[in-house]
Formats: C-alpha cells, structure tokens, sequence
C-alpha cells in the first residue's frame, strides 16, 4: 500500500466539529489502535455514528475492512497525526467510497480552540466582553476579557500566538495575563504570552510549590482595572479559592461573572487529590464552596476553566451556569458537613492523568518544554473533575 | 535464520508498519526483523498489528537511547512459516 497521495482530500477540525455538532449524518471512521481509541475519541455535540478498524487492518485486507463499511455515507477517517487516515482515505477512495481526512488528526482535535462570545445583556456590558475560548478536544476553557482596547487573556493554552492573533483581532493590547492555578492537565501558555506581549502574568503556586516564573505581587481582594483609556472600565477582582490547589485563585468581572478555574464546575467540583493531600485540600475546597462562594449572589455565572463532556455545552455554545442553578447540578454544593465532603472527595479518588506531575513542573518553570513533548504529555481530555469519569458509549 | 534491521526513525505512522510488512513479506520463516522506530505510537501499533498479521509475530519489544541520545523503540518481530 503506498504513502498518501499529496492531493488527499481533507477537512478541517473545525469544520468536522460544526457538522458533528449539527448531526449531520456523517460515518466517523477511526482507524488508531485499540488501546488510543479506547483512551480519548472524537466528540461532537450531537452523536456520531462511528467505526473503528485499525489503519494496519487496512494495510492486512484492505477489501475485508471495506466491506464493513456502508457505500452511500460519507466517511471522514480520524487517526492520531493524520498520516494513517490520509493513507485508509486514498484507498477507501480508490475503492470508489467518498472519504475524506481528518487533518492533523487527534492532535489537530486536541489543539483546537473555538471563541465563544459570553451573553451579557448590553446594559450590563455597554463596551466590554467576555469571550470563552473552548478547547473541544481537551474540554480546556480559557478566557478573553476586552474592555476598550485592553484585554486581559485568563488560563491560556500554549498556542499563544493564537490568542495574540484574537486580540488583534478584537482590537485590543494583551495588558495582563493570568492563570487561575497552576494547571496539571496543559501547559500554560501565559508565560510565553507574557514575555511575547509584555504583560505582566499573574498565577499562584501556594504553599509548598516552588514557583520559578517572573509573577506579579497580586493579593487576595485586589482589583484590576481594565479599558482605562477610553473611560469605560471593568473590575477585575481577585479571589484566593484555594482546594484543587492550594493557590488557586478566582477572578470576578464586573458585578456578576466569576471565572472559577477549577474550582467549581458546572456539573462537579475540582478534584482536590492532586497533590497527595486530598484530606488537607479537600477541607480548604468545602470552605471555598460553603464560605467564599457560597456568599456571592446567586444570579453569579460560573465560567470554569474546563467541561468533562459536551452535554455540559450550552444552547448558547457557552460552559456557563448561574450559581443559584449549580446547588441543584452538583451534588457536593449540598453537603453541609465538612468530614462528609472530604470523604466524598476520597470516595472519588481516581488516578492522575498521564503527564500531570511533568505538566505541573512545566508550568512552575522548573522545566522547559520542547513542542514534540508538549503535544505527548497533552494527548488525551482532561481529567480535572473530582468524579469518575463516565464511561465512553 | 536472518536477521534484518529495518530503521524507520524519524518516520511516524503508518510508515513503520507499511515498511515493516514490506519487509516480512520479502523474508523467509523464522527469519527476525528488528525495526528501530521514534514515533511513540509504534509501541501499540506494532502490538495490535501483529494480532492480526498472517506472516508477522512479535517477539517483543523495548525501548533504548540510540547513538545520538534519542528514545527509540525497538519491535522484534518474526516471519511465520
């Protein structure tokens, strides 16, 4: 069977992710090994009808693994690069069946990131807003904060010139750059963004954690002010939310929208078992829950820092909920006692993700990273809920 | 019984195993190929394919640091009669 033919006819992820999301009736063939397939696949919002054969069947008996394909559906074929799938397309089509390639494969899928625009009723918000940048592949949320022509960009993933690339777009200079925590399941990109734009970043490791990038001297209760120049002006507030860490933080905008990290979900809360002490953090957790959140006003919307699947996407396109609407989703906002949290939190004691110990140094700045390692250690969705996570169909 | 080498650094799926069974078929029952690859995807590829090859078998497999320091990932496999 010979190498891709340069003119493999492909889509992009982006495009897949629309149909997908559309129900469009599309035949997913996925041609990775048992043991990738099994550990991370592709998901739409709509389900899709998928297909599992192995590349190297193909390459064994390519016409017995035709045959268990349908004839009249079109089949775009997935695999971890893009390199076996443009191969399994040139033959399907050779074969007479309309195939097309996944470029960039899962890695593509796991990179990508797709803006959303946060619904702030225009009198709320006359001149600035929020955008939710969605990392479907990961289920990673970051954010874009614009006021006037300053930004603030929150949680970066390590595409920064992606981000560069959207303030621009936005018409705004990148003035801060901040991380809720010290993340375990990417690698930051707000260093690299910081250095690149000349922001000053902002994260906190906590007690414990040797931090080793340059940081600003933020406090608990601190106040940014972002649009100055042009009279308009959004607060951004600062709040210590420590339990997924022990730094974590969360960042309020304006009167009513919190950026939560990965502290509180919209179906779950943050899994405080990271760093061996799930007893120690699950306590600081159910404080943060019951004392700090717990007293914010209930019209509050949540923006988390990531989602475990796309049902928790909204009609709107958006990962947000009103706090008042999360006592009723997330069953450990209704414990009132604080030994029962902490052992429902070793109740859901599950294995760390892969790379998280190498990730977690990564971005302390203990270790530089080159590209190919990075997409490695990043392969796969996050696993940053402190809930078993549900088996997939 | 041969021994043969097959060097597919550098390469990343599907090529280690397009050029692997290329090999195989060419070789005679009982002959050995080692196959010296970096793509990491190798490891349960070359394990997943040799479940279903008619001619390939796959003896074992390891990891080691080549001349220049890199990881490579080293798939014994045999051709069956």
């Amino acid at each position: 069977m010979a190498e891709a033919s340069p003119a493999t006819p492909s889509i992009e992820v982006g495009d897949l992710l629309s149909r997908a999301d559309a129900g469009e009736p599309l035949l997913l063939l996925d041609v990775r090994n048992d043991e990738e397939f099994d550990a991370w696949r592709f998901e739409g919002r709509r389900p899709i009808e998928t297909v599992h054969i192995p590349y190297f069947d193909f390459i064994e008996d390519a016409p017995g693994c035709i045959d268990r394909l349908p004839r009249h559906r079109e089949i775009v074929v997935l695999c971890a690069q893009g390199g076996s799938s443009a191969m399994v397309v040139d033959t399907l089509r050779e074969a007479g069946l309309p195939a097309r390639n996944v470029a960039g494969g899962m890695v593509t899928y796991g990179e990508y990131l797709r803006p959303v625009r946060v619904p702030i009723p225009a009198a709320e918000a006359p001149s600035w807003e929020i955008w939710q940048v969605n990392r479907r592949g990961k289920g990673c949320l970051s954010y874009v904060v614009r006021a006037g022509r300053e930004a603030i960009v929150v949680d970066p993933s390590r595409d920064v010139s992606w981000y560069e690339a959207f303030a621009r777009r936005l018409g705004a200079r990148i003035v801060r750059v901040l991380d809720t925590h010290v993340h375990a399941d990417h690698l930051s990109g707000g260093p690299a963004l910081s250095r690149r734009s000349g922001a000053p970043y902002f994260v906190q490791a906590g007690e414990g954690f040797e931090l080793r990038q340059p940081v600003e001297a933020l406090g608990d209760g601190q106040e940014l002010r972002l649009g100055g120049e042009t009279g308009v002006t959004v607060q951004v507030r600062i709040m210590a939310t420590p339990g997924h860490t022990p730094g974590s933080c969360s960042y309020r905008i304006g009167r009513r929208h919190l950026l939560t990290g990965d502290t509180l979900f919209v179906r779950s809360v943050g899994r405080p078992d990271l760093g061996g002490h799930v007893v120690e953090w699950g306590r600081a957790l159910f404080h943060t829950l019951r004392e700090r959140l717990a007293s914010l006003p209930e019209d509050t919307v949540i923006l988390p820092a990531h989602f475990a699947g796309p049902d928790e996407i909204g009609p709107d396109a958006v990962v947000a909920a009103p706090l008042a609407a999360l006592r009723g989703e997330v069953p450990e906002l209704r414990i009132t006692d604080e030994e029962a949290f902490v052992a429902a939190m070793r109740a859901a004691l599950k294995p760390p993700p892969a790379a998280y110990a190498e990730i977690i140094r990564a971005n302390l700045g203990l270790v530089a990273v080159e590209p190919e390692q990075a997409t490695e250690w990043e392969l796969g969705k996050n696993q940053c809920a402190a809930r078993p996570m549900p088996a997939v169909s | 019984m041969e021994t043969r080498q097959l060097d597919v650094r550098g390469t990343k799926c599907p090529v280690p195993i397009v050029r692997a069974k290329k090999e195989i078929d060419a070789m005679q029952a009982g002959d050995v190929l080692e196959v010296l690859a970096t793509d990491p995807g190798s490891v349960s590829d070359f394990q997943g394919w040799a479940k279903t090859s008619k001619l390939a078998v796959l003896k074992g497999q390891r990891t080691e640091k080549d001349q220049t320091g890199r990881e490579i990932y080293v798939h014994v496999l045999e051709r069956r009669g």
